[in-house]
């Protein structure tokens, strides 16, 4: 090789490598959307803005957003599914399968997010950090709230087991990558002591009906009591609640309206939606009923014939009923108009607790206490007389029951209001028709736990009879 | 002064004689081979001008020249002769063998070798093997059935769609299996550019016109592969465009027009008769009625039913309304090439148009190429090769059961609905299926693509063997999508209509840099060494918005929604670097050859420690033939064996999953938010794939005959695995370097030239590939148990392959009760009627085909010509999708949506054999088992063509050639199971979809060349 060619090359080469060479920063790719989970949290802001995000999950049709609430209320006696876009058919029918799909990724979601913010120490994050520790409480608060949705869907209280769910406490705890079912009162206990760490750390000040606030905390107490028949402590949660004097029984008047308006007076806490941030055409309002005549839409979940015999010609909670044509010449059908009413832009909040519930919590406890407590019929016409109904006489529980089934209705207590007392529940086909009566306890009341989750961790324990 | 005067005079005077007196005649001939034959297609040039001809078919050539030029002839494979133009008017010319140049030259990653020298398993494909698939305007579809071990599947027939290629199977669980893509030298990703998940995939290959590819190599071992390191795994396709010939310009155009329609019809849907009297019969067996007239007098007494009778029972027959029958497919090419010995090029212009075998789906391409190449100094060359293309695609909702689709109709939509009114407009019914009529005309789904490639390269020859490359590559894509609902009918009615439009600009840099030195070392030993740098960034750029609530018909754009609802962006990258290295030995005139290639090359998708790998390939070949003992053996022309061993890569992953990572595209209550959506997991690194290779290449009876056999064994390790997670962690999945697979299989090519004579030649090739597929290891969880990976239909487990077909096993309907049963141990034995009570046990094969192969005949006679090209896939099963509504005894079918005339073969009364169970009211959950599991066998008549080939007759018209030609593409289909009514043709998923199946077409086509 003569020397010019050397030269050359040895030029060539070097100026290749050094202008041109790449090294591992060069490889190093843009975070534009997304920051690492290490390091990213500074401040009370980073705090809230996962909160937020924990909420917005809840929103999700996966969740509230739909099939909490409606999963619940078409296996009950209130509504059924039509198929009319094959929705809820599976549900309304109780032949889910473990391979059905249920709120168990969504409430472990909102559960992984929150212990981010519990387990974050405050210490060294700018802000304010009373609201910091506020924050945290919320936190806490929707954990308890996650882990009640998961224990009411999937725990074995009303199969005759004792399995509830895995409690959660840590986001990406190596040491608990498999965890096995804790049973139905543990996670009970965990429940009601995150309610109380949520209570105490949370401040009023601080406080705002969209968000998981302080007397949220007492109000979703009451609920798991009532729900477990824990009666004392139902009693004095619900006590603290009505105490606070910050929530007001919405009248007659605006009971319809106020499904049509955000964070109304009886509310105490609910999910956020607006024209931009909704479920959409997955969400509540357009499974109800249909947008359009003729119908397009989905419009699956029918209410059963009989809801409406059920109410005074008075009750304005009637109102909340209609009939609703499909196509002309068809047989109307009976539907909840009024609840999550908005069909066009999907803006109706989701109210997860307001003070009506906690009143019926309250009064249910009372008597369950003492069948003679007066107070138990007082806290119950408390309801009628907001709602041009009858004045009750007397209390049975009956009375208490049926009067939660038409105060809370498609709200999706009703199930639940069915198995804690140990009901037998009519399975109802898309056209009413009963397909066959489940007796308590059932196993079909508990939700199989998702084959995902049973393929993955074999810790985990299959309910029976899937 | 005076000196330089004159001879300036001088050569004026020259130049003036001449213009003036040179004897420009005409000089003529004929060119032939050694053996006299004569050689069509010479390319003959005036030396240091443009003045160029060829020979044509008798080997006859006429050039207009002057005494003293010279004439240069030239052809592939054989020596260069020049003749210096005297006296005599006639010149003819016998061309020797050039042994250096005799062979094939195929690219093989960033080298080109003759054949013979080829250590690994390569398939190159020319133009005339790319372009006979009118079907598809992406190259890729046109591969199917021509390359042993490779199979492709497309994943709608719906033009402008993507097609899925498996090399030698699959390689990797949940990385992709995709195949690198490099064109013209650099490596490209291509694929389905769509932002939807809904709507009809988009290719953004299809902006390729395969008229403008010279060939298409594909690579299948480590090899060759090794030479793209972290992205070889799945084998490479290499995609060569056409370069500039010298000589005169020559000009080529060629059209085709053709007429399509799905290739198979699939399945009839019920009638609205059949509806009535299932329906009767559900409620008739659920007991609500004491006969089935009494359930039918109900039926009719209201609703839809009754309607429907006081109409006098029409019948909405979806399947044919929303057929585009005999869709249109155009396409048109014009190219020009020529040049002369320091410049030459090639430009072509294209038009595709294609209209779907559906109402409202259709695919447009305007193309244009221009090539050239250039020597700058006697050393340096520049090349430039640069393709744009603008690409419409009116797509629609395809890609699962949309109520809005219309191929979702013939299959979900009541036959009680009636597509018109009695005036001729559109039925406005009501209903979760609105009328797809009404939808395909008022809305609107259409997404665009531009997109050129612009490749640049230097080349600087710097003697002694040693040359540098330099090379500059530009992939630049603007995407648009828009959809529309109107306010009037349908799912935008409740909104007052909505839309959408999003846009992606995506721009891929690459830079290579190259030091090439071939050296001998003394006479028996030649090398070719390469050390070459590369560096690739690729970038994203995402902007959409959304937005209802419209004025006024007519009205499309956001700035016209009342309510903007939502708008994104977003912006991603990641980049590649490596450093590569190879050796090509050849010895004693190519006997014995060996290649040896690494490659160290980073990748932005994992953590900066990890980042690096090292990957390397080592090949041999042996020409047997031209050792002594068989160079006497006159019937072999060719024997080489061929082995090879490396390791390759796969990173095929998605961005950024190293971190655990918060993003922020959530928001509530108007406010952003964040929630944690990545695991993570910081010991990322590549997937490694070993792969051996062995082969044997030959040649008999003066070439009659040739072919290749190859063993195949490819081991991957550390999967890049997405592990199930317990969903308790809040994630359903992490990536891990977990997992082992192999794949292993042979792969025949066989060609045979049966008759080869002037007027008469007969030719049938074929090719068969094996693929074994086994997982190897998988991860445990702490309680030792093997982390399987099961769906309801299949499983991901040692010992079986990759996703192998896994449910309950259905025992049939048992004629006494009428109830569907299953196998309660999944195999023999008791059955139950509980669903869930049925073992899932595992039931063979998966989804992807364990053997496939091609058949490929070409007759001519006398001009006229005859190709057919068949195809076959086997060993595979595939699954009927939406069964549940469609296909299955219960409400859905006659009462929710609609179902399949498959359904009347059902138990009525005791004693009754059939297929399907009695019919229920009830509305049953998905319950997937074996009897909607087919064997997935089938055969396809890919291409046949018939036409005629003009040659030179047309001379006196001006054209050097022209051929005519009508051609069918999928006009026969065979299929094995004949429970599949679904096109057998599946994506590699395996189960039947509601996607636009695979198109028959008859077109005409003609090619001149002038």
């Amino acid at each position: 090789m003569n020397n010019k060619v050397f030269k050359l090359t040895t030029i060539i080469a070097l100026s290749m490598f050094l202008f041109n060479g790449c090294a591992t920063d060069d490889l190093e790719p843009t975070l534009a959307q997304d920051k690492p989970v290490e390091g990213s949290i500074t401040s009370v802001g980073n705090l809230f803005s996962i909160l937020k995000g924990a909420h917005s999950q809840m929103t999700s049709g996966g969740y509230y957003g739909q099939a909490m609430i409606i999963t619940n209320e078409v296996r009950s006696d209130n509504c059924f599914s039509n198929g009319y876009s094959g929705r809820y058919s599976t549900q309304a029918e109780y032949a889910y399968n473990e391979n059905t799909g249920y709120v168990w990724d969504n409430a472990y979601q909102v559960i992984a997010n929150a212990n981010i913010i519990i387990n974050q120490s405050l210490d060294g994050l700018s802000g304010d950090l009373a609201y910091g520790s506020h924050i945290q409480g919320q936190a806490t608060g929707l954990r308890a709230l996650a882990h009640f949705d998961l224990l009411r869907s999937f725990g074995q209280q009303h199969t005759g087991g004792s399995l509830g769910v895995p409690i959660i406490t840590q986001f990406k705890d190596e040491s608990n990558l498999f965890p096995a079912r804790n049973t139905v009162d543990e996670v009970k206990a965990a429940i009601y002591a995150d309610l109380e760490a949520a209570f105490t750390m949370m401040d009023v000040a601080y406080d705002s009906k969209i968000y998981f606030s302080k007397y949220a905390a007492k109000a979703l107490e009451s609920r798991v009591a009532v729900y477990f028949g824990d009666w004392p402590r139902a009693r004095d949660a619900a006590m603290e609640v009505l105490g606070s004097g910050m929530y007001t029984i919405a009248p007659a008047g605006s009971f319809v309206s106020n499904w049509g308006s955000k964070q109304a007076g009886n509310s105490i806490f609910e999910l956020q939606n607006s024209a931009s941030d909704n479920a959409g055409i997955g969400g509540l309002a357009y499974i109800y009923r249909w947008p359009t005549f003729p119908a397009t839409g989905y419009g699956d979940i029918q209410v059963v014939d009989n809801v409406y015999a059920l109410f005074e010609a008075t009750d304005v909670r009637r109102d909340i009923l209609g009939y609703q044509l499909e196509a002309t010449g068809a047989t109307p059908s009976l539907r909840n108009m009024g609840k999550y009413p908005d069909t066009v832009s999907y803006t109706d909040n989701i109210p997860l607790m307001r003070i009506e519930e906690v009143i019926l919590n309250y009064a249910e406890a009372l008597f369950e206490i003492n069948n003679a407590d007066p107070a138990a019929l007082t806290q119950l016409n408390s309801i009628t007389s907001n709602r041009g109904a009858s004045a009750h006489a007397s209390v049975t529980k009956q009375i208490i029951l049926d009067e939660r089934r038409k105060e809370l209705m498609f709200e999706g207590f009703r199930f639940d209001d069915l198995v804690r007392t140990g009901e037998s529940i009519d399975v109802l086909g898309s056209i009413q028709n009963v397909i066959q009566t489940l007796t308590y306890p059932n196993n079909l009341f508990a939700y199989p736990i998702p084959k995902a989750e049973t393929d993955a961790n074999s810790n985990m324990v299959q309910n029976a009879g899937y | 002064m005076k000196t330089k005067f004159s001879g300036i005079l001088t050569l004026l005077l020259a130049f003036v004689v001449q213009l003036t007196f040179a004897q420009s005649k005409t000089v003529s001939g004929t060119v032939s081979d050694q053996s006299g034959m004569p050689l069509p297609g010479v390319n003959i040039l005036v030396k240091n001008t443009s003045n160029g001809t060829q020979t044509d078919f008798d080997g006859k050539y006429s050039i207009t020249a002057n005494a003293g030029d010279v004439l240069v002839f030239t052809y592939v494979g054989l020596k260069t002769v020049e003749q210096t133009i005297g006296s005599s008017n006639t010149i003819n010319v016998s061309m020797e063998e050039d042994a250096s140049v005799l062979e094939e030259v195929v690219v093989v990653g960033y080298s080109s070798f003759k054949k013979s020298e080829l250590t690994g398993s390569t398939v190159k494909l020319g133009n005339e093997k790319l372009t006979d698939v009118t079907v598809a305007p992406s190259v890729d579809q046109a591969l199917q059935g021509k390359v042993a071990g490779l199979t492709v599947s497309s994943n709608s027939g719906t033009p402008g769609s993507t097609s899925q290629i498996r090399i030698r199977g699959i390689s990797s669980i949940t990385a992709g299996n995709e195949p690198l893509y490099v064109i013209d030298g650099v490596p490209m990703s291509n694929g389905n550019i769509n932002t939807s998940g809904a709507t009809s995939f988009f290719s953004n290959l299809a902006a390729f016109d395969s008229n403008n590819v010279e060939s298409i190599t594909v690579l299948k071992d480590a090899s060759a592969t090794a030479q793209y390191g972290a992205r070889g795994s799945n084998g490479v396709i290499l995609i060569t465009t056409k370069s500039g010939k010298a000589g005169k310009t020559t000009f080529s155009f060629s059209s085709n027009y053709g007429f399509q329609n799905d290739a198979v019809d699939g399945p009839e849907p019920l009638t609205a008769a059949h509806r009535l009297e299932l329906a009767s019969e559900a409620y008739f067996n659920d007991g609500f009625f004491a006969s089935k007239a009494d359930a039918e007098t109900f039926l009719l007494g209201g609703g839809a039913f009754a309607a429907w009778d006081a109409a006098g029972r029409p019948e909405g027959n979806w399947k044919e309304v929303i057929k585009n029958k005999d869709a249109i497919v155009e396409n048109y090419s014009l190219s020009a090439t020529g040049g002369n010995e320091n410049s030459s090029f090639y430009t072509q212009l294209g038009y595709t148009s294609q209209e779907g075998t559906v109402i409202g789906s259709s695919f447009e391409r305007i193309n244009g190429a221009i090539n050239f190449s250039t020597k700058l100094t006697d050393n340096i060359k520049l090349t430039s090769n640069n393709q744009g293309a603008y690409t419409y695609q009116d797509a629609f909702l395809e890609r699962s059961a949309y109520f809005e689709g219309a191929r979702s109709a013939p299959f979900f939509l009541s036959p009680l609905n009636q597509p018109y009114n009695d005036d001729g407009t559109f039925n406005e019914f009501g209903g979760s299926l609105p009328n797809p009529l009404y939808i395909t005309k008022y809305n609107i789904n259409d997404q665009t693509l531009a997109r050129i490639v612009s490749d640049n390269q230097l080349n600087w020859d710097l003697g002694n063997g040693l040359s540098f490359a330099s090379k500059f590559n530009v992939n630049y894509q603007v995407y648009n999508s828009r959809t529309y609902s109107n306010r009037n009918y349908g799912y935008g009615a409740a909104t007052s209509g909505d839309a959408g439009q999003y846009t992606r600009n995506t721009v891929d840099y690459t830079f290579q840099n190259s030091l090439n030195y071939s050296f001998d070392l003394g006479e028996n030993h030649s090398f070719d060494a390469m050390v070459l740098q590369e560096y690739s960034s690729n970038r994203r750029y995402f902007l959409g918005g959304y937005g209802e609530n419209f004025a006024d018909d007519g009205l499309f754009n956001l700035s016209s929604t009342g309510n903007p609802i939502s708008i994104a962006s977003n912006y991603t990258d990641f980049y590649l670097g490596a450093y590569l290295g190879t050796l090509h030995y050849s010895g004693f005139d190519g006997k014995y050859v060996l290649d040896l290639n690494y490659r160290y090359e980073g990748n932005s998708r994992f953590h900066p420690d990890e980042r690096w790998g090292s990957f390397w390939s080592v090949g041999g070949a042996w020409n047997l033939h031209k050792e002594n003992f068989i160079a006497d053996v006159s019937w072999i022309n060719s024997l080489k064996f061929r082995a090879s061993y490396g390791v390759t890569g796969n990173a095929n992953i998605g961005l950024n999953q190293y971190q655990s990572l918060f993003s922020y595209g959530v928001d509530y209550n108007g406010q952003g938010a964040q929630v944690v959506n990545t695991f993570g997991n910081n010991k990322l690194t590549w997937e490694k794939s070993n792969t051996l290779d062995l082969g044997i290449d030959f040649g008999i009876i003066d070439g009659a005959i040739s072919g290749s056999f190859s063993y195949f064994n490819r081991e991957s390790t550390d999967l890049l695995l997405n592990v199930p997670l317990s969903q308790t962690t809040g994630f359903t999945s992490q990536v891990q370097n977990i997992g082992a697979l192999t794949n292993k299989g042979i792969e025949i090519e066989l060609n045979a030239n049966l008759v080869r004579s002037e007027d008469f030649n007969l030719s049938i090739g074929g090719n068969i590939g094996t693929v074994q597929n086994e997982v190897t290891k998988l991860p445990l969880d702490p309680n030792g148990i093997e982390r399987t990976i099961t769906t309801t239909t299949s499983r991901i487990e040692t010992g079986h392959p990759v996703r192998g077909w896994y449910m309950p096993t259905w025992a049939g309907v048992n004629p006494t009760t009428g109830l569907e049963e299953y196998y309660i141990n999944g195999v023999d034995g008791a059955t139950t009627t509980d669903f869930n009570q049925a073992d899932a046990v595992w039931q063979g094969d998966n989804a992807v085909p364990t053997l496939t192969a091609g058949l490929n005949l070409h007759v001519d006679y006398k001009g006229f010509f005859l190709d057919a090209n068949g195809y076959y896939a086997g060993g595979h099963k595939i699954y009927e999708g939406w069964h549940r509504y469609t296909n299955q005894t219960n409400a859905y079918p006659i009462f929710a949506f609609q179902g399949l005339q498959s359904l009347l073969d059902r138990w009525q009364q005791p004693g009754d054999i059939a297929r399907n169970g009695k019919f229920t009211s009830s509305f049953t959950p998905w319950q997937r088992h074996s009897k909607y599991l087919y064997d997935g066998e089938f055969m396809r008549l890919r291409t046949l063509t018939v036409g005629y080939d003009f040659k030179d007759k047309l001379e006196s018209i001006g054209l050097t050639s022209a051929r005519v030609y009508l051609r069918g593409n999928n006009l026969l289909t065979w299929v094995k199971d004949d429970n599949l009514k679904y096109d057998p043709e599946v994506d590699l998923g395996g189960q039947t979809g509601l996607e636009t199946p695979p198109i028959k077409s008859i077109s005409f086509g003609l090619t001149l060349n002038f």
